[in-house]
């Protein structure tokens, strides 16, 4: 059987933790900038507060009830993230944890015994909110699509599932796939909920009900045959293990406010770029590939939410590369291409792909000794930036007044991962 | 690269080394005596953290504990998968707010007692709002 489990509200539960007042009251947190909401207590959901609404919109209801908002604290969340999985990989046999994002993961339970199926359940989500703090909801199920529709279940009636639903009887997985509409169930997009409506197909039980070819003709043929042997019960997705090595790194900020000189556009995208070499290096990868992109704002709106098209391109280099100023310099060349100053900007971001293993790293006798030099400078840069953080050493063309740099006007410290900001207590 | 795999499920601590990490005296001459007593330095991770995932970190604010030796300006480390029981010094939620205390369990319930004098003991009534949040194994003061 596999499981699925998934902190609850978990950046809100993040923000808890610290502060027990905010127990059972309405907590949300903002997405970088402050812009819109990205995670949402019970209690805020139940005073209407609307997911991925903009900030200001939702503003008057926020205040006129007190609810806690909260700029994102990406270095709290990521650390109590790490926890949650790690508690559960001590719990769990090696490789039975597929992390699937920053809140949930997959779990292989096929060493449990299936009358132990709920209990052990339980046993996990306890001893996860009793060491981390965090609150989760575990769906049970023999396939993973049929484990997601047991954990929507569960966060949906928690009170009387205490956040555990086990779907280990034909019966049982029937009446949750008749409570589940069918564009709840993971994998079914707009589109397709729409088209499936149509044929009214309306829930998750209808779904399953159809053969693998009739799938295969009109849910979009593998990936579609798939998702109704899942719903059918038959293990289709397998679990994962860790994606250690990425095809694409990606670097991708909205500014703090809008920019219109080519230089801070140049120094946002030097940051971005020396962020996706240092992830590249941590892979040790070496990329061929580098693509910028930059987004203006729409001319004829002033409202605040409206992007305009995205403008990019890329610059394919004649050696793959992982050295931060071999992909700054065409980095910056494609900035100045794409700059138009008679616009404004709100987003740039850097990709790197065409991702190699990085050839320089054992030192071969055949590469240049430069390479090994390069090598060995980046090495120094991201060991002394690793231990001191924040950036202390960076290359020049990063920029020193960071005008773009994003807005967090409510983030909580960061309890976790700072000395200088640990919790005070009396 | 497989690190993690070199202890079980029962190992809950932050140990993460390999026979690489075991110095050498890296001696020319006669010095390479010793080399066959080298061993790893002592970790603190190691000696003061039992269970990483379930350990966190406070900095004691008041002098409310200063009996049981902990000062204001010491770091607490709190483990939160060690049970509350009678005697431990906690940090507890008390309605909403964090304390350190020691707790007392007894037949009427629990009381929260300061170790300081000039500080209250809190008893722990119907009307409070308490959990205990974690247990506090160390402290650690600047000399």
């Amino acid at each position: 059987m596999k499981a699925i489990i998934d902190c609850n509200s978990f950046y809100c539960s993040c923000e808890r933790l610290f502060r027990p007042a905010l127990q059972n009251k309405p907590v949300v947190v903002l997405s970088n900038n402050d812009g819109c909401i990205i995670s949402r207590s019970d209690e805020a959901k139940a005073l209407g507060v609307e997911m991925a609404g903009p900030y200001f919109k939702a503003k008057p209801l926020i205040e006129k009830h007190g609810v806690a908002a909260f700029s994102s604290n990406y270095n709290l969340y990521g650390d109590l993230s790490w926890r949650v999985m790690e508690t559960l990989r001590m719990l769990l046999p090696p490789h039975a944890v597929e992390v699937y994002s920053v809140d949930e993961c997959f779990v292989d339970l096929s060493h449990i015994r299936r009358q132990d199926l709920a209990a052990f359940s339980l046993h996990l989500r306890e001893t996860v909110e009793q060491w981390t703090g965090i609150k989760v909801s575990i769906g049970v199920a023999a396939t993973k699509v049929l484990s997601k529709v047991a954990n929507r279940l569960s966060k949906k009636n928690k009170e009387s599932t205490n956040c555990v639903l086990v779907l280990d009887t034909p019966r049982k997985t029937e009446q949750a796939l008749q409570r589940t509409p069918v564009e709840d169930v993971w994998g079914v997009g707009h589109q397709y909920s729409v088209k499936l409506h149509a044929m009214n197909i309306n829930t998750a039980y209808d779904l399953s009900t159809r053969d693998v070819a009739w799938a295969t003709k009109h849910l979009g043929g593998v990936t579609g045959a798939r998702l109704v042997r899942e719903l059918k019960g038959i293990e289709s997705i397998q679990m994962m293990d860790e994606l250690v090595n990425k095809k694409m790194i990606a670097t991708t900020r909205m500014f703090g406010s809008p920019v219109r000189e080519l230089k801070d556009i140049k120094e946002a995208i030097a940051t971005y770029t020396s962020r996706a070499a240092e992830k590249l290096r941590r892979q040790h990868g070496a990329a061929n590939t580098i693509s910028v992109f930059v987004v203006p704002r729409e001319q004829s709106h002033s409202t605040y939410f409206r992007h305009g098209p995205t403008v990019g391109s890329h610059i394919i280099l004649p050696l793959a590369t992982s050295c931060t100023h071999e992909l700054i310099k065409p980095a910056l060349a494609l900035v100045e291409r794409l700059y138009d100053a008679t616009k404004v900007y709100k987003k740039a971001g850097v990709m790197l792909s065409g991702i190699v293993p990085d050839s320089s790293i054992q030192g071969s006798l055949f590469a240049e000794p430069a390479a090994n030099k390069n090598r060995m400078l980046m090495s120094m840069i991201d060991n002394v930036n690793f231990a001191m953080r924040d950036d202390v050493l960076k290359f020049a063309s990063s920029g020193t007044t960071r005008n773009w740099k994003m807005r967090q006007e409510l983030r909580s410290p960061r309890y976790t991962t700072r000395w200088e900001e640990l919790y005070e207590i009396s | 690269m497989d690190g993690e795999q070199w202890y079980g499920a029962a190992y809950k601590g932050s140990k993460k080394y390999n026979q690489w990490q075991v110095p050498t005296a890296n001696a020319t001459g006669f010095g390479a005596a010793a080399d066959d007593y080298m061993e790893r330095g002592i970790d603190l991770n190691e000696q003061l953290i039992r269970n990483k995932p379930a350990t966190f970190f406070f900095r004691m604010n008041s002098d409310a504990m200063t009996e049981a030796g902990i000062f204001s300006g010491d770091v607490l480390i709190v483990d939160r998968s060690i049970k509350a029981v009678n005697g431990k010094i906690i940090v507890a939620i008390l309605n909403g707010e964090l304390l350190v205390r020691r707790l007392q369990v007894h037949i009427k319930g629990v009381t929260l007692l300061a170790e300081n004098k000039k500080y209250g003991n809190i008893p722990v009534d119907e009307f409070s709002n308490y959990a205990a949040w974690g247990v506090v194994i160390h402290s650690i003061r600047t000399i």
